[in-house]
């Protein structure tokens, strides 16, 4: 047998086996079908979790800023109260 | 036009003759020079979260909030220089003169040849508004300006031989307080 017969027998037409056309109908049915969505819940708990992420660093910030700011004028009291009872100091003593 | 002129100017002469709070300036290069400064100025935005933060301090932090909640503003600056002389006493020329304007008068001075403490308080329609302190040695220089109205016999019992006496909420008892002074705040 030749190439040519060789061929010809390979890419001779044959007929689908039964129920052919409905397996492709079903197959490009079910590739068609939309992705499923994400469900609402998920969306629920990611919103919920940016919120308290959010809402934790801010407080957090602001804790720390207070903090800061409790200490600074605790400083600036100690340091304004140090001068003047010094100046105090020296002028009871001139008076003395 | 003649009435919006005259509006205008008895506005600007009685903004003139309000004692104004008390600048600090002419000091912002001397950080550079000093061994250990402190720098705080504190608005009643932040005197507010101050005092809130505070006030879980038992009995002295509540003092110390009740001392606060009266105050507008507090600004100290504060200079430790490792020799004498980096200074000049015309460095405070531009805030003796602010205290030399009206609304503000001497209560306290002691002056020697090397060191000056003064103490300056600031009155506004017959009501204590603020104070000022300038306390300068040879190796030291202090301002601090207060601003609302503040207790000196209070005040002066938050101080003491530089022991700090205010505890700080979330500080605990065996751990050093801040260094107050010590630290380079800027």
């Amino acid at each position: 047998m030749n190439l040519e017969d060789e061929l010809k027998a390979a890419l001779r037409r044959e007929d689908p086996s039964s129920g052919f056309a409905q397996r492709v109908a079903e197959q490009a049915k079910f590739s068609a079908k939309p992705k499923r969505a994400m469900p609402r819940f998920v969306w629920a708990v990611a919103i919920a979790a940016i919120l308290v992420i959010g809402f934790t660093s801010t407080y957090e910030y602001r804790q720390m800023k207070a903090e800061r700011a409790g200490r600074d004028a605790v400083i600036a009291l100690r340091i304004a109260a140090d001068k003047l009872n010094i100046a105090r100091d020296k002028v009871s003593r001139r008076e003395n | 036009m003649r009435r919006i002129l005259w509006a205008v100017l008895i506005a600007a002469g009685t903004i003139a003759q309000l004692p104004a709070q008390l600048r600090i300036t002419g000091l912002d290069g001397l950080a550079s020079k000093a061994r250990e400064s402190v720098d705080i100025t504190l608005d009643p935005a932040m005197l507010q979260m101050a005092g809130a933060f505070l006030a879980g301090g038992g009995k002295d932090g509540n003092d110390v909030k009740s001392l606060l909640s009266s105050l507008k503003a507090i600004t100290v600056k504060s200079f430790e220089f490792k020799e004498t002389g980096q200074y000049r006493m015309e460095d405070l020329e531009p805030i003796r003169a602010q205290l030399r304007t009206p609304g503000w008068s001497k209560i306290i001075s002691s002056q020697s040849k090397e060191e000056i403490s003064e103490i300056y308080m600031r009155t506004d329609q017959g009501k204590v508004a603020g104070f000022a302190i300038i306390a300068a040695e040879p190796k030291e220089l202090t301002v601090v300006a207060i601003e609302g109205a503040i207790n000196l016999q209070d005040l002066s019992k938050l101080g003491g031989l530089g022991v700090p006496a205010i505890p700080v909420p979330g500080q605990s008892k065996d751990q050093p307080k801040d260094s107050g002074k010590k630290g380079k705040q800027e």
